[in-house]
């Protein structure tokens, strides 16, 4: 069946609903209007108002409730309208739900999902991509799809799983992409990446809507004669070390690419894990493409100078390459 | 098409006045005043304390300075008797000033400890909350939930979890609750203890509570969520959410609000503005009630028409404990910063003596002697509790590690009161595309 990131997303927490009455959602206006992009878009009648809750505007009291819920072995699925406000509820998820199996042995089998990201001018406070946030708290699954095929596999791997999961739904990608997806149940592991593209000459290591700025890129590069391998990272805690050095090892040359700003950015964690697994490996610098250290800004031609492009992409690949 | 009148989700909501809402009488002129709405918090104290904190300034004599609070008001009122109990029995009584006695002794046995160089870290007290703690516990039914806050060691004992257990957590042992990787009351239990464990950050224990609730709903049963919250902490917003939350989903939170006057140094005065917090439940719809944090009996009649009313899925409840923090914020500090006439006024309103009064001269449900034996059977126990205490082990360094993720088996998740029975709609999956907000 051909479904857009959107749709498969849906159609994966849909499934689940169905499968297992544990699994509820709750959010900002996901019952009756579906949601502000319509993910949640008839579950309501097909589930109940029990199962479905529209919340109060309270990003830290939809949180704990989750949280408290999942405590009496319920599967509860949060959606924020925008990731940019997940920080509303941040010390809820870094105090309380990630350290709290460590500390106190409890799990909390909780998924936190919703839009992030860029290209939609959306302005800075609908466009963040606040992974790093997460990355950096241990105790939390932070997860990043490209693909409809993952977005689905991924959201019910992330809905089965015993810990905290924080699910970023690209929403440039929501409907703009469509691809395969079984109609047989499936699930995606979560911590395992997977080769986008194979190539030989350089590796771009990446993941959400970069991609597919990487796979443009690629096309561009080919008629220079330079054959790119992506690594889709899918998710970004924990990361998958051994995909990330065999990739380095195969090509000895590495971008890393992400939508966030730059510095504390995911790139410099990707960089000391090269360090540490394929430091001899390397036949270049390692290159790091993305956003600038400031907000988002609004204006289209701002954004699009903000945002990491195919250009940049194709431009350091050649530099790369000619090391 | 029947005629069957559409079924609402929750009683609660609509046009029925809310927590105690009235229309107001006709006014004096004998004109109805429909602007003028009135509310009403029953307060069940047998005293009103009124007296305000403020700071000073005053110069010493080389002209320089200085900032200290000075208490204004009637601090020479009689001590009010204990209000009888609606629903507590002889035994209950006893029952409940025994834990007391076992939370006073517990953190006598502490404060030596400390002294000893054994607890890691401060040691906070609940010197002077003692009646609040017990009683609000002892009003929860087995399977109901708690979550309580630091001070409220008294609730631990209630509910099940031994003096050691929070001694160990004050001595960071290897067989606490959390094996040495957190302190004092941060611990739970979600398997048989219904206890949550509280976060150092205040409020966000309100709605996990709610949550909690809502879970045990969606699996068929109404309980009773329990959790604390005092003057200082009630000012962060998350307890604003997590009130609102439980309000407008109609969850059996019971909320203690223990005003004891002072968050670390600054006096309630700096908190809030309103007379009593009790009013506002006012504004999230719910009921709220003003009780004597020191007098067993009220606490416990608040927090057992609080829990009846969760289990009847009728909402939450915001009860309100007037009392004073009888020592520092820990351990550590001395509490210079209360002026003395505030310390005295509270000292004769102990909630330990004053039961202890009740019960043997009032009620005479104790004799002397049977006091003597209960005091000196509680002071074995503590000490049985602190050798086991002080037995335990340190941990490993390696035991740091581990444990952050729920992996391979460790646990089972499962619903904890049964399936949640589930209502097929007739809906389809939608493959749409609608309007959105961003494109």
């Amino acid at each position: 069946m051909q479904l857009t990131y959107l749709e498969a997303i849906r159609q994966g927490i849909w499934e689940e609903m169905d499968r297992d009455p544990t699994v509820f959602c709750l959010g900002e206006d996901i019952g009756i209007y579906g949601g502000a992009f319509k993910v949640t878009d008839g579950f309501i009648d097909r589930f109940g108002p029990e199962r479905v809750i529209d919340t109060p505007i309270a990003e830290s009291a939809i949180v704990g409730a989750a949280f408290g819920a999942s405590l009496t072995g319920m599967r509860p699925v949060v959606e924020f309208q925008f990731m940019d406000f997940i920080g509303c509820a941040f010390n809820q998820i870094s105090n309380m739900v990630a350290k709290t199996h460590y500390l106190w042995g409890a799990p909390a089998p909780l998924v936190l999902r919703g839009p992030s990201g860029g290209y939609v001018h959306g302005g800075p406070f609908h466009s963040q991509n606040p992974e790093m946030w997460f990355v950096h708290n241990p105790g939390l699954k932070v997860i990043c799809p490209a693909t409809p095929y993952d977005a689905k596999g991924l959201i019910k791997a992330a809905i089965r799983d015993s810990n905290p999961c924080i699910f970023f739904e690209h929403k440039y990608l929501y409907r703009r992409i469509k691809g395969e997806v079984p109609a047989e149940d499936y699930v995606v592991p979560i911590g395992k990446a997977n080769i986008a593209r194979e190539g030989h000459d350089l590796s771009v290591i990446t993941y959400a809507a970069m991609v597919h700025t990487a796979l443009e890129a690629a096309e561009v590069l080919k008629n220079d004669g330079i054959d790119l391998e992506i690594l889709d990272l899918r998710t970004v805690s924990p990361l998958d070390r051994e995909a990330i050095a065999q990739t380095v090892k195969k090509t000895n040359k590495v971008i890393i690419l992400h939508e966030h700003s730059r510095t504390g950015g995911l790139a410099g964690e990707i960089a000391a894990i090269i360090n540490e697994e394929a430091f001899d490996d390397l036949d270049g610098p390692i290159v790091r493409i993305a956003g600038l250290d400031s907000a988002v800004p609004f204006s289209p031609p701002q954004e699009h100078h903000y945002l990491p492009k195919v250009e940049d992409v194709v431009r350091e690949a050649r530099r790369l390459k000619a090391y | 098409m029947g005629t069957k009148k559409p079924k609402s989700r929750h009683n609660s909501s609509g046009n029925r006045p809310r927590n105690g809402a009235s229309r107001s009488k006709p006014n004096n002129t004998g004109a109805r005043n429909n602007d003028l709405r009135t509310y009403s918090i029953p307060d069940y104290r047998l005293e009103h304390p009124d007296f305000t904190v403020r700071q000073r300034i005053e110069k010493d004599r080389h002209g320089a300075e200085h900032v200290h609070y000075e208490v204004e008001g009637d601090l020479n009122a009689p001590v009010p008797p204990i209000r009888d109990s609606k629903y507590l029995d002889k035994q209950q009584s006893i029952e409940i000033y025994r834990y007391m006695l076992l939370n006073r002794k517990m953190e006598v046995a502490l404060e030596n400890l400390y002294k000893q160089g054994k607890v890691v870290g401060g040691v906070y007290f609940g010197l002077g909350q003692e009646a609040c703690s017990c009683a609000s516990a002892y009003a929860l039914d087995k399977d109901d939930w708690f979550a309580p806050m630091i001070r409220n060691q008294g609730s631990l004992l209630v509910r099940g979890f031994g003096a050691s257990v929070t001694m160990m957590q004050y001595m960071a042992k290897a067989d606490s609750p959390t094996k040495g990787r957190d302190g004092t009351s941060h611990f739970g239990d979600i398997k048989k203890n219904n206890m949550v464990s509280p976060i150092s950050m205040l409020g966000d224990l309100i709605p996990v509570m709610s949550g909690v609730a809502l879970g045990a709903r969606l699996q068929g049963r109404n309980l009773a969520v329990m959790t604390y919250i005092g003057d200082g902490g009630q000012s962060t917003g998350v307890t604003y959410e997590g009130i609102n939350f439980a309000a407008v989903q109609n969850l059996g939170l019971v909320l203690f609000v223990e005003s004891n006057l002072w968050a670390y140094s600054t006096p309630s005065e700096m908190q809030y503005r309103c007379k009593d917090l009790a009013e506002r439940a006012i504004g999230y719809g719910i009921p709220g009630v003003i009780v004597d944090g020191t007098d067993a009996c009220q606490v416990y009649d608040a927090a057992h028409e609080a829990v009846e009313r969760a289990h009847r899925g009728e909402g939450p409840t915001l009860i309100e404990a007037k009392m004073m923090r009888m020592k520092g914020h820990a351990i550590h500090d001395a509490a210079s910063y209360v002026p003395k006439s505030m310390f005295d006024f509270w000292k004769k309103r102990d909630p330990i003596v004053r039961f202890e009064n009740y019960l043997v001269k009032e009620k005479k449900w104790l004799t002397p002697k049977e006091n003597q034996d209960l005091i000196a059977e509680v002071e074995r126990i503590i000490e049985e509790e602190r050798e086991i205490a002080v037995n335990s082990p340190m941990p490993t360094p390696e035991s740091a590690e581990g444990g952050v993720f729920c992996e391979d088996g460790c646990h089972e998740i499962k619903p904890k009161y049964g399936m949640p029975k589930v209502k097929k709609g007739i809906g389809g999956f939608k493959q749409t595309e609608a309007a959105v907000h961003l494109k």
